[in-house]
């Protein structure tokens, strides 16, 4: 025989203003089953939930119903009460008296009504509830981090410090990412180059770290803490193993005019290549869509002066699967491209560069040695302008967020032109410097009253090349819309940034969501910032939005804090919230046919084929079994099977039916 | 005729089947033939008056466990045994399928490809009645054909005959025996045949043959067939073919409008 507690919160006054507490409870006490029934103003307070304790050993409850909030935040307060006093938390059930009722009605009798049929309801369902306990899946503590930028450096290393395994896959021939192509960063002017490379480095000795570079994710499958990833190693078609790293294969290479991507165009690389000196590994790939041998079939010069005889043709793509137990996502940015900018003449006028054009300038390492030059005809500008937001802002152009980080670097921009050519002159066409960041906006200041960079509030209109010039034609609407028209001898564009290619469909291979834009989508946009919407997938860097280096890095070491969270556990606690093949008498029985309609409904596979046995080992019948690891608890497999052999644990068919019952026989 | 007697037994001769189920004449129409060797085939018939629907005894244990089978099968039988490959109750090495053409021609069926096709090639059998009197039901309000299907469904008695004749009634213990919740009323009341009806409808969606053999079963005649029939057009034109498309209404698709399932 149930004995059920039933415990009315008046919420305050969220409740009670509107629903009788006491008649409530009052009511609730009449029920069959129920052994006590009390009303009190804070049923989450510390003395609520001493009453509830005391009402489980004194009275000796089989079950506990709270009448009270959402179950979203105080359920686990009230399993974890009732845990304490010897019951089982399973047998405690919350009913929603106030968003279900209090909230959403006028004070009356009807409304006191509802609540009663809703504890009436919750009653009967609880006299069925059976003890649960909760699911257990083990954990393989290694993780997966698909991207080998800062994120995804900062992220590995903090993963790998840890004493986890990592392994760390990168599309492109080196790690680095974008921070590796920047000349100086700011609001400090450090070298780039000299902060992150001891960072490579270290990602590629690390004794817990596996680096796969030129690799990309094929398929992830399995769940948290039981992934299965497969990862394509892309054929570098050099060996890496007996590659020395010489050079004298790129030094040959007769293909040399191909567009470097590190440059930014700026300059050219072979089809043979590393894609910059400090290349982590520093050994080359073979770019097949350039190579001589692969595109007509003759040449090997590469191989031919390969001391090692590391150049391998044949070898084709890899695949390696490895299981893993969470993904960190850092799979970062690109910056918008020429056609989007008809207006500007990006394309069509070779001094109309990208703010990561003029970074590769002003880079030591760049194809100019950090001389500012028109790439041109090689010269100094003397007159140069920046345009800020260049896409970002733009709801006509579909591109209605901001950057965030162009204010930033347009400012560190000129400031470095200033300082490189003391004679020059320069704009900054802006719409509002947004520079909210430890010391951005004294940088900016900087910029602006030391370095006397010229900073004109209003928008380009258009560019266009006159007598060798570039004709810049904007206004200043801080001079009362006056026009202005700046000759100038190059153009930045604070080109926005936007989702990288094939981020669509990584996130459809992870099953992870993503905004229009085609950045990640977080969890939570404030307590869940670098988690996903599939439990054991994270996020961090300009993957989730546009963001710079110091917010980068902090996200990074915050995803990496949650998988080492995840890894510090050996086994996995998940709600017994899952299907069920029931299965009565012996282990011989079971009422399912094996239509497994229920495999194709699953939305998360969690269905599997059990062969039911005779003694003699042969198979009798196969029927349906559910993963719990897998199942997420949806229901849909409840609702097709006709013979009703599947049922959530904790809402089974048996409760469902009692709880309308209850509310329809009241 | 002859020649389905000669490939049954030459197929009882070669030991590729253990039984042949197939049609014998009877007293009105043909009625089912279990044959359990060469000699017995030579009883079997296959015309156009052949329309029960033999698929109900693929499923059926104690006729074929563990045996290979033989079947002679009408279009919707055809349609049935689909839908039970789909739902793997059938295993392809212990099936020999033999159709019969609008021309009169008997067909070997080899494989549920070959079935597939052969659905996909032979317009349905025709229901000019059914069509016509669920176009009347169609037409009336919604309380006249409440009244309706609440007379019809008041002379039943529960027999479960309807269930009995259906291919797709093969679940070893059925809605109406779950007691735990008891679903649905056990004796026979309005209320409770309605219940059973509906229940019974609703397993059939995306799943029915459309065959009829429910309605033929019945042993007062009530029109049980016309709402599966319904149901299946109504499948049809919703959701797509089940013989094209498989279980049209039971498979997810990320891009399925009910999102509260993710």
């Amino acid at each position: 025989m149930s004995k059920i507690g039933v415990f009315v919160c008046h919420c305050g006054e969220n409740i009670s203003a509107t629903v009788d507490c006491e008649k409530v409870a009052e009511e609730a006490s009449k029920i069959t089953g129920v052994e006590v029934s009390v009303d009190y103003k804070y049923m989450c307070s510390d003395p609520g939930q001493t009453m509830i304790k005391e009402a489980i050993k004194e009275k000796g409850l089989t079950g506990v119903v709270v009448a009270a909030c959402s179950p979203r935040m105080h359920e686990p307060t009230f399993r974890k009460a009732c845990s304490e006093a010897g019951l089982n938390p399973y047998m405690c059930e919350m009913t929603n008296l106030r968003e279900h009722c209090s909230w959403v009605h006028e004070k009356g009798d009807q409304t006191t009504e509802k609540a009663i049929d809703l504890v009436r309801m919750l009653v009967e369902k609880t006299k069925l509830n059976k003890p649960l306990s909760s699911i257990k899946v083990p954990i393989h503590k290694k993780a997966l981090v698909i991207g080998g930028g800062i994120a995804g450096i900062q992220s590995s290393l903090d993963i790998a410090n840890a004493g986890h395994q990592v392994i760390l896959v990168e599309k492109d021939p080196s790690i680095g990412g974008h921070m590796s192509q920047l000349s100086e960063t700011f609001p400090t002017l450090d070298c780039s180059q000299c902060i992150l490379t001891p960072r490579m480095v270290e990602v590629a000795q690390h004794p817990n770290i596996t680096l796969y570079t030129y690799a990309e994710l094929e398929k992830l499958e399995g769940f948290i803490g039981n992934f299965k990833a497969t990862i394509r190693l892309k054929a570098k078609s050099v060996d890496p193993k007996l590659c020395t790293g010489c050079g004298v294969c790129y030094s040959k290479c007769p293909t040399k005019k191909i567009p470097s991507e590190f440059n930014e165009g700026l300059g050219l690389r072979t089809a043979i290549y590393t894609p910059f000196p400090q290349a982590v590994p520093n050994k080359p790939v073979i770019d097949k869509t350039n190579c001589t041998y692969y595109t007509k079939g003759k040449c090997k010069v590469c191989q031919k002066v390969c001391p090692t005889g590391a150049i391998d043709f044949d070898r084709p793509d890899e695949f390696i699967t490895e299981d893993i137990g969470a993904v960190v996502t850092a799979t970062g940015f690109n910056v918008l491209k020429p056609d989007f900018f008809p207006e500007y003449g990006y394309g069509k006028y070779k001094d109309v560069i990208t703010g990561l054009q003029f970074e590769r300038l002003a880079s030591a390492s760049g194809p100019t040695l950090g001389a500012i030059r028109r790439p041109s005809d090689g010269t100094e500008p003397k007159k140069i302008v920046f345009i800020a937001c260049a896409g970002s802002r733009d709801p006509a152009k579909g591109l209605p967020y901001c950057s965030k980080i162009c204010c930033m670097y347009t400012a560190k921009h000129a400031m470095l032109y200033q300082h490189k050519v003391h004679d020059g002159e320069s704009y900054v066409f802006y719409m509002d410097i947004r520079a909210a960041g430890k010391n951005y906006e004294e940088f900016v200041r900087r910029a602006i009253e030391d370095d006397g960079v010229n900073y004109v509030r209003g928008r380009v209109a258009r560019v266009y090349e006159k007598d060798g010039k570039l004709i810049v034609k904007g206004v200043d609407t801080l001079l009362g819309g006056k026009p202005v028209e700046i000759e100038a001898d190059m153009v930045v564009l604070a080109s926005a940034g936007v989702a990288s290619h094939g981020a669509e469909e990584l996130a459809q291979k992870m099953h992870i969501s993503y905004d229009p834009y085609k950045f990640f989508a977080e969890a939570h946009p404030k307590l869940k910032p670098v988690e996903t919407n599939t439990a054991g997938i994270f996020l961090c860097g300009a993957c989730q939005a546009p963001k710079d280096i110091p917010e980068t890095v902090g996200m990074a070491s915050g995803a990496a804090a949650k998988v080492i969270g995840l890894f510090s556990n050996s086994e996995l606690t998940r709600e017994p919230v899952v299907a069920v093949v029931n299965r009565i008498a012996s282990h011989e029985v079971s009422t399912c046919v094996g239509c497994f309609l229920c495999e194709t409904a699953c939305p998360y596979q969690a269905i599997v084929h059990e062969e039911i046995k005779n003694r003699a080992g042969e198979v009798i019948k196969t029927v349906a079994q559910v993963n719990p690891g897998l199942c997420q608890g949806c229901g849909t497999c409840v609702s097709f099977c006709r013979s009703k052999s599947i049922d959530i644990q904790g809402f089974s068919n048996e409760q469902m039916y009692a709880e309308v019952m209850a509310v329809l026989e009241a | 005729m002859d020649e389905l007697r000669n490939k049954a037994k030459e197929m009882f001769d070669k030991g590729e089947i253990d039984i042949f189920i197939g049609y014998e004449e009877g007293t009105r129409n043909p009625r089912p033939l279990f044959a359990n060797n060469a000699d017995e085939t030579q009883k079997l018939v296959f015309n156009d008056k052949c329309t029960g629907n033999l698929a109900v005894y693929l499923t059926r244990k104690d006729l074929v466990k563990g045996k290979k089978v033989g079947i002679s099968a009408s279009y919707y039988a055809l349609k049935s045994i689909a839908q039970l490959f789909v739902e793997n109750q059938l295993k392809e090495e212990n099936l020999k399928v033999f159709g019969l053409s609008s021309d009169g021609q008997i067909r070997t069926l080899n494989s549920l490809e070959e079935i597939k096709q052969y659905l996909k090639d032979t317009p349905p059998p025709p229901k000019v009645e059914d069509d016509e009197l669920i176009k009347q039901i169609d037409a009336m309000s919604s309380a006249e054909r409440w009244a309706f299907w609440s007379d019809e469904l008041s002379k039943c008695f529960k027999c479960y005959a309807c269930r009995a004749a259906c291919p797709m009634c093969y679940c070893t213990k059925c809605i109406v025996e779950v007691n735990r919740p008891q679903w649905i009323q056990p004796w026979a009341s309005t209320l409770g045949n309605m219940e059973w009806q509906i229940n019974r409808v609703m397993h059939m969606a995306g799943r029915c043959s459309d065959c009829g053999s429910c309605g033929t079963a019945c042993p007062i005649g009530i029109p049980i067939h016309l709402l599966t029939h319904k149901m299946s057009e109504t499948v049809k034109a919703n959701f797509g073919d089940p013989n094209d498309k498989g279980n049209v209404l039971s498979t997810f698709k990320p891009e399925d409008k009910e999102s509260f399932i993710l």
